[in-house]
């Protein structure tokens, strides 16, 4: 076990990604301790400016943990396998449990260090007065290690079952968020009633640290409308985390052996050469049969475009045609509910929800899409290719970002049909929609190009990936973070800047979402998008060009 | 267009500074159409700056290199035309079948469609992989994707293939498949640079052979004409009946060689016989012999010992070792 652990350990620790995330978290840390110290060295003695900069801290400590300890684990086990270096570990002395605790401590330990280097901003906080050194920031300290420990487990096993780093990055990113916001959903749903699904959802509401930190920071129900409720579930959640993460380590050990290579190469069956009938049902199931055999590119497509369609398990039409009809379907039962009146939410609500549904699927999916247009051709040598052909570089660029822009097109007009049923049930709603529409747009066509010129400096698409959705987390969920606290400590003018930044913020606030209304964010926020947008597309195009270019 | 006597690859003075380091010096050369050039070399010789130089993903520091007259760095659309080249690394795409693949491809070169379908069942047909067609890409073995990977670099009928490495990694069976598909190629008139570590096998196949360390040509021309621009010294093996006149023979020779030769003779007592490395010319090899047979050591064989590529480049790269 030691030898994995030192090298894991080591190995994170040398590359530039963890020596960013430490200062980061140091300067980022100080600094927030800093803005928040009391003027003239005089600490209130209500203790309020205290609890206002320790809510600053868990949040951002929150969210430094969720963004950075998925990308480590994620990608450990499926890198090795993908080098060759798994199997000379299965052939060491070293048993699977031995290699799985190796990996595991090992970015446990990273994570721990990252912890540690906010230990002196912690204790800056406790400083000011008026925040518990145990109830409070210890426990606040015990459950972000827990939730460490949780998406490292998650990480390592998706890792275990993936066939490529980038996947392994995406998946494990989703399954985390899962935990930490999908969890507080169905408890959501089923407040105020009371049998199975209610027990069943208060339980799984146990699983995610966001009530938990709030409970610990003083806000426990003052977020999203008693979402999270003032019961602190510290321990439930600590005991949950843990039971959870266990239950993925010995899924994950129990696959660690030879298995993992006993994979037979694709003979590429193709469904045109099989029988008539099973011809008919793989047309009636997949509506676009990914086995068929495909006819060449015609002249008028893009053969960029068309070859990252074909090579995205994700973009391949059937794929595509599934999660189209999740989302349709989803948008039509949020409508359908409101409509009823089984939830009291009202349709503008409802065109609050369906506008986040919409920005969470834009921010989840573009980079998965996006981030390694370039680096995935980088790293598997796909560039040198690409280079020697004739294709012009705008057609290489603009290739690879239709296809995305398609994919992503295509997904938000699946969730167009709640927003006709909202328009039907209250004609006024009509501009607001159009308008909400338009800044959702906006939010994919900003994302899009920030993920394409993000990843475009990147040489691996995993790394590629990670970096974008840090990026994204952080602009889309720090408005948010921002607006959640609004009031104290967070004054008006700083909401509504920072609800400016993303055209989030603008289409809850003209779809008339509550607690937005009161905020005039367009144009300005189209400004903002447009103007990231542009820059991010000329930095996307330079860069193609420069790697383009003869050396 | 060329005079089929005009050399389809012409390189002067071609030099690659980075900074202080100089990757290529003033390298310089010629091919003709059909020819095939095996490009040799230790790693970090200079050859893939070479091939990257030629298939304008790096422009020189300072001279010349064009292929059927389109000039590497100015003519770099052309040269894309006239080009085919296959990296050392393959550059497949997941979920993506071998047709799918190189329809692609096609289509990047800008092929009809049409066109384009009778083309890939040709370069299919020509690189022996037309059951392969449906396979992915990504799920091919090493020797299929090699083939692949010369399939596609034919896909626009270029005039000069290069390849980097296509032996590389191949089992015994693959790498004889290989190079009959090389000598096919030439056969139809392509032009094709090869480089590669497995020197017997691009002995077999090349018309002309340049070695290349430190950046700078060493040996370039036919097998024949590098053999006998190295052969300073040839290596010459004296055979007897018995082990117990292995000793008395070395000295013999020594006697009869020169003095920095003297060192170079080896006696082998277990094999019972004698090896020496020699300048001296086949009259003055008779009269070893002769004084041989005259001090009575029973002689069975008097051979010279053939070289071959492997010998050249080893010959050559030691020659540079000291300078290095």
């Amino acid at each position: 076990m030691i030898p994995v652990l030192r090298r894991e350990f080591l190995g994170i620790l040398r590359s530039p990604r963890a020596l960013a995330a430490l200062l980061a978290a140091a300067v980022a840390f100080s600094l927030l301790v800093l803005v928040r110290w009391p003027a003239g060295g005089i600490v209130d003695l209500s203790g309020a400016g205290s609890r206002g900069a320790f809510l600053v801290f868990a949040a951002a400590l929150l969210g430094g943990v969720l963004l950075l300890v998925p990308a480590f684990p994620a990608s450990s086990i499926v890198r090795e396998r993908n080098q060759g270096t798994l199997i000379l570990l299965f052939n060491s002395p070293i048993p699977p449990i031995g290699i799985y605790a190796g990996k595991f401590l090992g970015v446990l330990a990273f994570a721990g260090l990252v912890l540690c280097t906010t230990l002196p901003a912690a204790a800056a906080v406790y400083a000011m007065g008026g925040v518990d050194p145990w109830r409070q920031i210890a426990l606040l300290y015990a459950v972000l290690l827990v939730m460490a420990i949780l998406s490292i487990a998650i990480g390592l096993l998706v890792s275990t079952r993936a066939t490529s780093p980038d996947a392994a990055v995406r998946v494990t990113y989703g399954m985390v968020f899962a935990v930490a916001f999908l969890t507080l959903c169905p408890h959501a749903l089923t407040r105020g009633t009371t049998g199975l699904s209610a027990t069943i959802a208060d339980w799984l509401r146990r699983l995610s640290p966001l009530p938990v930190v709030m409970h610990l920071v003083g806000q426990g129900g003052a977020v999203g409308g008693g979402l999270l409720e003032k019961d602190s579930g510290v321990w439930q959640f600590l005991v949950c985390g843990l039971g959870l993460a266990a239950v993925l380590a010995v899924a994950t050990i129990l696959q660690l052996d030879h298995r993992l290579f006993d994979r037979s190469r694709d003979a590429g069956k193709i469904t045109d050469d099989r029988s008539l009938w099973v011809r008919i049902v793989r047309r009636l199931v997949f509506l676009v049969d990914p086995q068929r055999r495909k006819a060449g590119i015609p002249f008028y497509l893009n053969p960029i475009m068309v070859k990252e369609f074909r090579t995205r398990r994700f973009g391949r039409f059937h794929w595509l045609l599934r999660l189209a009809a999740g989302c349709a379907v989803v948008s039509l039962l949020m409508t359908l509910a409101a409509t009823n009146g089984t939830m009291d939410w009202g349709v503008e609500t409802i065109g609050g929800l369906l506008v986040i549904l919409q920005i969470a699927l834009v921010v989840l999916l573009t980079p998965s899409l996006a981030a390694g247009l370039i680096a995935s051709e980088r790293e598997r040598g796909g560039w040198s290719l690409l280079r020697s052909t004739t294709l012009p570089g705008w057609r290489i660029a603009t290739g690879k970002l239709t296809s995305v822009a398609w994919t992503m097109l295509l997904v938000l007009a699946a969730t167009l049909p709640g927003y006709l049923v909202m328009t039907t049930i209250k004609p006024t709603m009509w501009n607001q929609v159009m308008l909400a529409l338009v800044s959702v747009l906006l939010a994919v066509a900003m994302t899009l190009a920030l993920s394409a010129a993000i990843g475009a400096f990147h040489t691996r698409t995993a790394a590629a990936t990670v970096t974008v959705y840090v990026v994204l987390m952080i602009l889309y969920l720090g408005p948010l973070v921002v607006w959640a606290f609004r009031g104290d400590p967070f004054g008006e003018q700083v909401v509504r800047f920072a609800l400016s930044i993303t055209p989030l913020g603008a289409a809850l606030s003209v779809i008339g979402m509550p607690g937005f209304t009161q905020y005039e964010l367009i144009p300005i926020a189209w400004k903002i998008a447009g103007a990231i947008c542009v820059a991010s597309l000329i930095v996307y195009a330079l860069q193609v060009w420069r790697l383009l270019r003869p050396e | 267009m060329n005079a089929p006597t005009d050399p389809v690859l012409d390189i002067r003075n071609l030099t690659k500074k980075f900074g202080e380091f100089t990757a290529l010096d003033n390298l310089s050369l010629a091919l003709r159409r059909g020819q095939i050039l095996g490009f040799i070399g230790p790693n970090g010789a200079g050859k893939t700056t070479t091939i990257k130089i030629l298939v304008g993903a790096m422009r020189p520091t300072s001279g010349t290199a064009t292929i059927a007259g389109a000039d590497c760095v100015r003519d770099a659309w052309r040269i894309k035309r006239l080009v085919g080249y296959m990296p050392d690394t393959f550059g497949a795409y997941d979920n993506m079948r071998v047709r799918e693949y190189l329809d692609f491809f096609g289509a990047a070169f800008g092929i009809p469609r049409g066109a384009r379908a009778k083309r890939i069942d040709e370069v299919l047909e020509t690189t022996g992989s037309g059951w392969m067609q449906d396979r992915y890409v990504e799920a091919l073995s090493h020797g299929m994707k090699q083939r692949i990977g010369v399939a596609r670099t034919l896909l626009h009928d270029p005039e000069m293939l290069i390849l980097d490495e296509p032996a590389n990694g191949l089992d015994p069976q693959a790498r004889i498949e290989m190079r009959d598909l090389l000598l096919k190629l030439a056969g139809m008139g392509k032009t094709l640079i090869v480089t590669s570590h497995i020197l017997p096998e691009l002995s077999r196949i090349c018309d002309v052979v340049a070695i290349i360390t430190q950046g700078k040509l060493r040996a370039f021309g036919t097998l024949d004409q590098i053999m006998r621009d190295l052969r300073q010294k040839r290596t010459f093996e004296i055979q007897l009946c018995g082990p117990a006149q292995v000793e008395g023979a070395a000295a013999a020779v020594r006697e009869a060689l020169h003095q920095d030769e003297r060192e170079g003779v080896k006696a082998h007592a277990t094999e019972s016989l004698v090896r020496f490395d020699t300048a001296r010319s086949d009259t003055e090899l008779a009269a070893i012999l002769a004084a041989l047979v005259g001090l009575k050591i029973d002689v069975s064989q008097f051979r010279e010992i053939p070289k071959d590529l492997e010998d050249a480049f080893l010959s050559v790269t030691r020659r540079e070792a000291p300078a290095a």
